[in-house]
């Protein structure tokens, strides 16, 4: 399985890259939503996407809203990773067509919990 | 006063034989820092003093909320989510087909802790169920004190809601307060929580539909399962559904219980004539 | 983005709210300790116990811009950052840690912090990216929710401090007249000096 993660912190990326790693994931990082749509355009095309929300250049918002207007992308899973916290953004982000939502600070059993609830547990570790 | 190495020892041991969790030395700290908060609770102000009179007088109830405290899992909504699967999908149809329409459905949470399955149960009702709110009633049960206080209270920290709860449920059932998130008063209102020692006879409460009892059984002596269950049973509808934890059984503790499958989950059904 | 209200209106109105009508410091407490046993590790608790912050401190902060405007502001010493940013990254840690690695770690930690505080404020409000140097200056000191906490006996500040002037009183004190320019106010409230 194939998984993106985009934060401008390089800081998160490697912490939500281990994470994933761990889980037998295979991932690539970017830095913000233009470049993780660069990704997506070369035809690298994951099972999941962690994404944070404030990031330069372009948003998590932005880049969730980008990723559902193309249907060639409809089977990515979206899980947005980051620290607006606010019920409302929340619903912003879930209305934008985000499937998942792990709020910062998170441990790494809140990804892999959330990774059980969306059935992207690699089969291996699903036990 | 620091965690003395006997004291750490013993609960690396209680610890690794109920979860298979290693905890490594060097994680007193840990120890400390979780345990400290339950010593208080009874009135022991250090966390050696604590383990020692856990050590010469065991009790099951101490040792689940020793390990409960120094496992992560303890605190995850939909925690092994089969048996929730399984009342959405399987129970409740049956239960309302061969109810009333009046009649008031009962549902048990033994040992809920700090309210997460009992409220994911709620949830769950009220999204699948037409007037859930009116129609079910959850009764949650923990011997602590502080753990009925906080079910009652139905307030979540960040880390916990971000363990396994959808975020679609977050911000349907959810209220965000401060730093915490408090649970929708119609499904507070469906849970009543209280205390209970299931090592003894319980009050008068049921009869009811379903039981959750999971994870708590693994931590009593055979008779004391023994005794459990058949307490448990009492208070069960004569067609009611038990879930036990996926590593529980009643299979060679107590033979008036029927094993059936459902989905992917077991429930324990008392035998007619047991 | 949200649209944002810059508090403008409200200093305008002369009903501009303060932090401390907003915010009590156990939740910023609470944020922060959640912060760290999540991201930093398990068993790494604050200590709620002031100590002296090091002559060479830094800072990272965020900006929350909305109803309440200002900063979350985290500072602590070079060498306790620098500690952060490896336990943070655990085994992910470089072999040499850069000054870029721990300016990224050390405002990524502010950005968790600052989001959360955001989110206990009311809203809406935008949450700027992370900034690394030396702290904004305190604008009104009665405009600061402070915590002073040590983590691994080192001290660490958390302040979260509005970005704006006190209000005029109807009738100022001659003592403490207001400036033109917020910049120039006293030092010594700077967020690395002990308030």
């Amino acid at each position: 399985m194939r998984a993106l993660v985009i934060d401008d912190s390089r800081a998160m990326r490697r912490i939500v890259t281990a994470i994933l790693e761990g889980l037998g994931y295979e991932v690539r990082g970017a830095g913000h939503g233009r470049e993780g749509l660069d990704v997506l355009d070369e035809g690298w095309i994951p099972e999941l996407v962690c994404v944070d929300w404030n990031m330069p250049v372009m948003d998590g918002l932005q880049f969730v809203s980008a990723v559902r207007s193309n249907p060639a992308w409809r089977s990515i899973t979206l899980m947005m990773v980051t620290s607006e916290s606010e019920h409302t953004q929340i619903v912003r982000a879930l209305a934008a067509g985000a499937h998942e939502y792990v709020i910062k600070p998170f441990t790494a059993d809140a990804i892999r919990d959330k990774l059980g609830l969306l059935g992207l547990l690699p089969q291996e570790v699903a036990l | 006063m620091t965690l003395t190495t006997t004291s750490f020892d013993w609960v690396r041991a209680l610890v690794h034989k109920e979860s298979a969790i290693v905890l490594q030395p060097g994680k007193e700290y840990l120890v400390e820092a979780r345990l400290l908060p339950i010593a208080r609770e009874r009135g022991i102000p250090d966390v050696s003093q604590f383990v020692d009179s856990v050590r010469s007088r065991p009790d099951a109830d101490s040792n689940r909320r020793i390990v409960e405290a120094l496992t992560t899992n303890e605190t995850s909504w939909f925690r092994d989510g089969d048996p929730f699967t399984a009342l959405t999908s399987t129970v409740m149809p049956a239960l309302l087909a061969a109810r009333g329409p009046n009649e008031r459905l009962q549902i048990w949470s033994a040992a809920c802790s700090s309210g997460q399955e009992p409220y994911t149960i709620a949830m769950l009702l009220e999204d699948s169920i037409p007037s859930a709110t009116t129609r079910v009633s959850i009764t949650a049960t923990d011997l602590s004190r502080e753990m009925v206080a906080r079910t009652r209270a139905g307030r979540f920290s960040q880390l916990e809601v971000n363990r396994g709860l959808p975020a679609p449920m977050l911000v349907r059932h959810f209220t965000r307060t401060g730093n915490e998130w408090e649970v929708a008063a119609a499904l507070r209102r469906m849970v009543t929580a209280t205390e209970c020692n299931l090592a003894a006879p319980l009050p008068r409460m049921g009869p009811f539909d379903v039981v959750y009892l999971r994870n708590v059984l693994i931590y009593f002596d055979l008779p004391t399962k023994q005794a459990i269950l058949r307490r448990v049973r009492a208070l069960m509808r004569p067609d009611g559904w038990l879930f036990l934890g996926a590593a529980e059984t009643t299979l060679g503790v107590d033979d008036s219980w029927e094993r059936v499958v459902v989905g992917r989950s077991s429930a324990y059904r008392p035998l007619k004539g047991a | 983005m949200t649209s944002t209200d810059t508090g403008e209106r409200r200093r305008a109105a002369d009903t501009r709210p303060v932090i401390t009508d907003l915010l009590v410091a156990s939740t910023v407490e609470s944020i922060a300790g959640e912060a760290w046993v999540a991201l930093v590790g398990e068993d790494e608790v604050l200590v709620p116990i002031p100590g002296d912050l090091p002559v060479d401190p830094v800072s990272a902060w965020v900006d929350v811009v909305g109803p309440w405007t200002g900063s979350v502001v985290l500072t602590t010493g070079r060498d306790t950052a620098a500690d952060l940013t490896r336990a943070l990254l655990g085994p992910a840690v470089p072999e040499e840690l850069e000054d870029e690695d721990v300016a990224d770690a050390f405002g990524e930690i502010a950005n968790v912090v600052g989001g959360n505080v955001k989110a206990a404020l009311p809203g809406p409000s935008a949450l700027s990216l992370p900034d690394v140097g030396a702290a904004p200056a305190v604008r009104n000191p009665a405009d600061v929710c402070r915590i002073d906490v040590l983590w691994r006996g080192q001290p660490v500040a958390i302040s979260v401090q509005g970005a704006l002037p006190a209000l005029p009183l109807p009738h100022p004190p001659h003592e403490n007249p207001m400036h033109e320019n917020p910049m120039h106010e006293n030092p010594t409230h700077e967020n690395g000096a002990s308030l």
